[in-house]
């Protein structure tokens, strides 16, 4: 029924385009002029919406600014995230100054210089001060920007892993386990040809360095202190996503890819922070399959004490993968 | 448009789409060689029929610049078009004759016991031939043209576009020789 | 010369060879997939303002598409965004754009009789189609269409067990991107060609229009890109149909594990942005390159620093080589290449600022004329103004690893290409409808048509920003599975309300489109008193273009209201006068 609604309403609105149409074509047969023709009159009405609709698309951005800053990420929860804040406030004041000097100007202009008979306008063909300054001083601002981004990126990518915890993170169609490395923060040897069973991860038993791994659903990390994750992929391409923490990295089969991080806000003073249902959370970014928009793990930061006694009470691989 | 401007459009016509295919060639070259020291990449001898390919394509890219001088002098063009026409299809042999070859060694293009080296070889040398076969085709055409003695030295477009495109094979062919036996 | 071959129906509109009708059938063969792909968006922006549940517009969609339910499926979700992406990045910007006003202007703008080769030209339009063929069939085989993104990243879309679009859709997808293809590369072919040889006299490439110049530019462009793509599509149908390892390693799937060994997906992707990143300049300059027409007809202004415009054109197309990187920024590449790529990318802001400058330089003190055409650039000029500066953002390395594949991108390239790109298309299409069709279309649709388009439009995609920085993943089937996104919900409805209304306001303009071409008052020769070339030709279009001689070409084509001058526009073919200084 519905259906038959929207073909009618369709249909009734194209008629009536069509006698609009037709209404002008009859006029201008009358009054004998092109009813086509851009008329003083149309530059009129388009100039007045270019300031009305051009200063409402402004305020609408505003609108948006305003309304909607409160849905987006808090502050960052991790050291270089930090930095990553600051640099997005930075470059954000940037282009939005740009943005709002750019866009009223253009639609200004569009009000303005509206066309009327008898004017002319005014053959400005070039200037090379102009282009020259126009040129150069975007260089000049876009790269103390890019100087700015670089450190920042390079601090973030390149942070002090000495003694960072490492902890895998291993993803999959359509979950996420992680594998802490135990007491000897090494990492057991893995390969795909060894998941079998309970060795969801193919972790290589007969590695030492196996036995005192953890593998868990859900990832605790004391505060302050810093982290190497390291990624795996079972099947396709994911990627890991902690928007908190400002930590993104592809999880790529047949490779493994890393980032190290340092969480700074434990769980609980973000609950305080942003209300009790807070959780860090860990999702996937990169498209991969059905259930791509349904791929989480919970993160949890918490005081060194906590951490300890939660990561005690968990069993190692040596208690439950093998019978030793 | 005048012939001399519609010869050379065409001529640059073809210029450009050899261009596109070298960008082709370069695509699955920058793939062999960032592929190749990642690791896991079986090292193999190169079938020597690969080597007497390179050498018949050579000499039939060479016989091609003879036949400006033959067409000046009106003499027939016939015999030196229709060898490189043979040589080139000698060239397709002795691609097949490679990769049996190939097979025989244990270096396969796909399935178990395949490796990237194998892979990239059989990629790299099917696409040249693939458009090798274009090139048999323009070949054949001219070979049956200048039966006919249809070509003077100042109406010879289709030849001068058919060498063109044969050199080129000749010289990618090499470029792809020298890839996969020396690096 | 005159034409002397005997027309009947099929070789006057189906197999021509005439450029004008090449052109007519890129844009009508793009408008027909713009309206799919634009169906196949409103689909899925329903699905995300109201997750799960039923809507009669999934009555379009094949049978097995929605659950007993009526919930869209998650996997096809997948397939509408995939497919979505794929058209209107291929053949709606690529094909519907290049194509039509590259064959339509550049031998009237030059003063040329044709393409270099009609033939070429002819098949260049025929491998498209084809190509479009074979895309709409993998809409409906077993397992759907491809369904891995538009950007296919393998193991995705070389796993049937993956996702089912990874089947026979995905071997149709490559099949079908490989003749579109070589019919891009047919095109560009003569694009180049004409341009180098069959400019009229006095035709200098320093008088060439700006559209020519971007047109020129961008085929290059294609020439040197396209090709890469079908190598990376090679060796990805070698992986999915010959089980080589070029792209795949080490998978599990389904529970079993697969033979594949050495490959990388990495690989793939720096081949196929490759093509990727200047794929988007391809899309983009000859919007830009229309505009900058338009803006100088309609301002009665020659465009301010041409030199400077085309400068800033091959500097981008330049630079668009060497950006690619910047797609790849969280793929655990080496972070100096990281840093190589961000320092090139914001780079690539310079010309283009160059060129939003120069656009805002010629309007002021300009006499505006108010046509759709002229809306809609104005509309491109600010919608490049908002969606480039987006990408200082995501250009940026270390900004860019909260910003990746969240709908911040999905809203920046919408803006830049859905927003820009589209509206040039369509300041195109009003501006040279009199001399395709040699009617006028209706400008108060026309108005309409724009101004309701440009306030839809920054509805759906200005929001988008937000939900990026909310943190809001792209390509995710709803947003309600996560807590941290419930408060994202009014936004995804609100984006779905312009987007389905911005979808049908374009009705008015196929309307318009189509009632003009038959009823539309007829037009005259240079309706918009330009001084281009094409307004040379009667308004009846005939093989040759000119009834007698070609043109001859005098000046640049950008005097408008030149002091000294009776009229406030000079056509390229008038002689200078005595006295008069040649810009």
């Amino acid at each position: 029924m519905t259906n038959l609604l929207f073909a009618l309403v369709a249909l009734l609105t194209i008629a009536a385009l069509v006698q609009l149409v037709r209404v002008n074509e009859l006029l201008s047969e009358i009054t004998n002029r092109d009813t086509n023709a851009v008329t003083d009159d149309d530059n009129q009405k388009n100039g007045i919406l270019s300031l009305i609709i051009g200063g409402g698309f402004i305020v609408f951005v505003i609108w948006q600014m305003v309304t909607w800053d409160h849905l987006l990420l808090p502050p960052a929860s991790s050291v270089h995230g930090e930095e990553i804040d600051a640099l997005m406030k930075v470059s954000m004041t940037l282009i939005l100054v740009m943005f709002f000097l750019l866009t009223p100007l253009l639609f200004y202009f569009a009000y303005k210089y509206r066309g009327r008979e008898g004017r002319t306008a005014y053959f400005f063909a070039h200037n090379n001060k102009l282009e020259v300054a126009w040129t150069v001083i975007p260089t000049i601002v876009l790269t103390a920007l890019i100087i700015y981004g670089l450190r920042t990126w390079d601090r973030a990518m390149n942070p002090d892993i000495s003694d960072a915890t490492v902890i895998e993170v291993y993803s999959k169609q359509f979950d996420w386990t992680a594998r802490y490395s135990g007491v000897d923060n090494i990492l057991g040897a893995s390969d795909y040809k060894l998941v079998e069973g309970r060795n969801t991860l193919g972790v290589d038993v007969l590695d030492e360095n196996s036995a005192d791994d953890i593998v868990v659903r859900e990832v605790h990390l004391p505060v302050n202190k810093s982290v190497l994750l390291k990624f795996r992929s079972r099947d396709v391409i994911h990627s890991a996503f902690l928007p908190h923490f400002r930590v993104q990295m592809n999880c790529v089969p047949g490779l493994s890819t890393q980032f190290a991080f340092t969480p700074n806000k434990t769980t609980a003073q973000m609950k305080e922070e942003e209300g009790d249902d807070f959780e860090y959370v860990l999702l996937c970014n990169k498209i991969c399959g059905s259930a791509h928009f349904n791929m989480q793990m919970k993160f949890i930061v918490e005081s060194e004490e906590e951490y300890n006694k939660w990561i005690s009470s968990q069993k190692t691989l040596e208690n439950t993968l093998t019978l030793k | 448009m005048s012939l001399t401007v519609e010869n050379n459009a065409k001529k640059q016509l073809l210029w450009i789409g050899m261009a596109a295919i070298l960008m082709f060639f370069a695509g699955l070259t920058s793939a062999y060689i960032v592929r190749k020291p990642e690791g896991n990449w079986v090292e193999f001898t190169l079938p020597n029929y690969f080597l007497v390919s390179t050498i018949i394509i050579v000499v039939s890219s060479l016989l091609l610049f003879f036949v400006k001088g033959r067409l000046k002098v009106n003499n027939s063009i016939f015999s030196l078009v229709f060898s490189v026409l043979i040589l080139g299809i000698l060239f397709s042999f002795f691609q097949f004759k490679g990769w049996e070859q190939l097979v025989n060694q244990g270096i396969y293009l796909t399935g178990e016991g395949s490796n990237a080296s194998g892979s990239f070889l059989y990629v790299l040398t099917l696409a040249h031939l693939a458009h090798l076969f274009g090139g048999l085709i323009a070949l054949i055409y001219v070979t049956v043209k200048s039966r006919l003695n249809a070509y003077t030295i100042d109406n010879c477009l289709a030849l001068e576009l058919t060498s063109v495109y044969w050199h080129f094979l000749a010289i990618l062919w090499i470029l792809l020789f020298f890839l996969l036996k020396f690096f | 010369m005159s034409d002397h071959h005997k027309e009947t129906f099929i070789t006057k509109y189906i197999f021509c060879q005439d450029h004008k009708m090449i052109a007519k059938q890129f844009l009508l063969t793009g408008m027909f997939m713009a309206i799919v792909g634009m169906l196949m968006s409103a689909i899925f922006r329903v699905q995300l303002a109201n997750p799960g549940e039923y809507s009669a517009l999934y009555n379009l969609l094949p049978g097995g598409w929605v659950s007993a339910e009526g919930a869209l499926n998650p996997d096809k979700y997948l397939a509408l965004v995939t497919m979505h992406g794929t058209i209107l990045v291929f053949w709606v910007l690529t094909a519907g754009l290049s194509g039509t006003f590259a064959n339509f202007l550049i031998p009237l703008q030059i003063g040329a009789r044709d393409m270099a080769s009609g033939f070429i030209n002819m098949l260049s339009y025929w491998f498209f189609f084809l190509a479009t063929v074979i895309l709409i069939s993998s809409i409906y085989v077993e397992g759907g269409p491809a369904s891995g993104g538009w950007t296919i990243y393998p193991p995705l879309s070389a796993l049937p067990q993956a996702i089912p679009g990874s089947g026979t859709g995905m071997t149709l997808w490559l099949l079908s991107i490989t003749f579109f293809i070589v019919g891009s590369l047919l095109g560009s072919l003569n694009y180049i060609v004409t341009i180098l040889n069959l400019r009229t006299k006095g035709m200098s490439m320093k008088r060439l229009p700006l559209t020519c110049w971007a047109l020129f530019v961008t085929a290059i462009l294609g020439v040197l890109s396209f090709p890469v793509l079908l190598s990376c599509g090679l060796l990805l149908l070698f992986d999915r149909s010959f089980g080589t390892s070029f792209y795949l390693s080490d998978i599990i799937i389904n529970g079993e594990a697969l033979h594949f060994a050495g490959g990388s997906p990495i690989l793939f992707e720096h081949l196929f942005w490759f093509l990727g990143h200047p794929e988007v300049y391809i899309i983009l300059l000859p919007a830009l390159g229309i505009v900058s027409e338009v803006i100088a007809v309609n301002s009665r202004k020659p465009i301010f620093g041409y030199k400077a415009m085309v400068g800033a054109i091959l500097l981008i197309a330049f630079l668009s080589f060497i950006v690619w990187g910047h797609h790849m920024f969280m793929t655990g590449m080496n972070p100096f290449l990281g840093s190589v790529f961000t320092f090139t990318t914001l780079l690539i802001a310079i010309p283009s600022a160059v060129k939003v400058f120069n656009w805002l330089a010629t309007l002021w003190r300009a006499n505006i004329r108010f046509t759709p055409a002229m809306l809609f650039a104005i509309g491109t000029v600010s919608a490049f103004i908002t969606g480039g500066l987006t990408g200082l953002i995501l250009g940026d390395s270390a900004l860019d690893i909260n910003v990746h594949d969240t709908y911040f991108v999905v809203g920046h390239f919408h803006i830049v290409m859905g927003l820009s790109a589209i509206y040039g298309m369509f300041a195109g299409v009003y501006h040279w409808f009199p001399k395709m069709y040699g009617k006028m279309m209706n400008k108060t649709l026309g108005y309409i048509h724009f101004w309701a388009t440009f306030i839809c439009a920054y509805g759906v995609f200005f929001p988008m920003h937000f939900l990026g920085l909310a943190g809001l993943p792209r390509r995710y089937y709803t947003n309600s599975s996560f807590p941290m996104f419930d408060g994202l919900s009014d936004i995804n409805e609100i984006i779905t309300f312009f987007a389905l209304a911005g979808a049908i306001v374009q009705a008015i303009f196929i309307f318009n489109f189509v009632y003009s071409i038959f009823k539309g008052t007829k037009a005259s020769t240079n309706p918009w008193k330009s001084n281009t070339l094409e307004w040379t030709t009667p308004i009846e279009r005939i093989h040759g273009n000119w009834p007698g001689d070609l043109p001859v070409v005098q000046r640049w084509a950008y005097d408008y209201s030149k002091p000294g001058m009776e009229e406030d526009y000079v056509p390229q073919t008038v002689p200078l006068k005595e006295g008069e200084e040649d810009h």
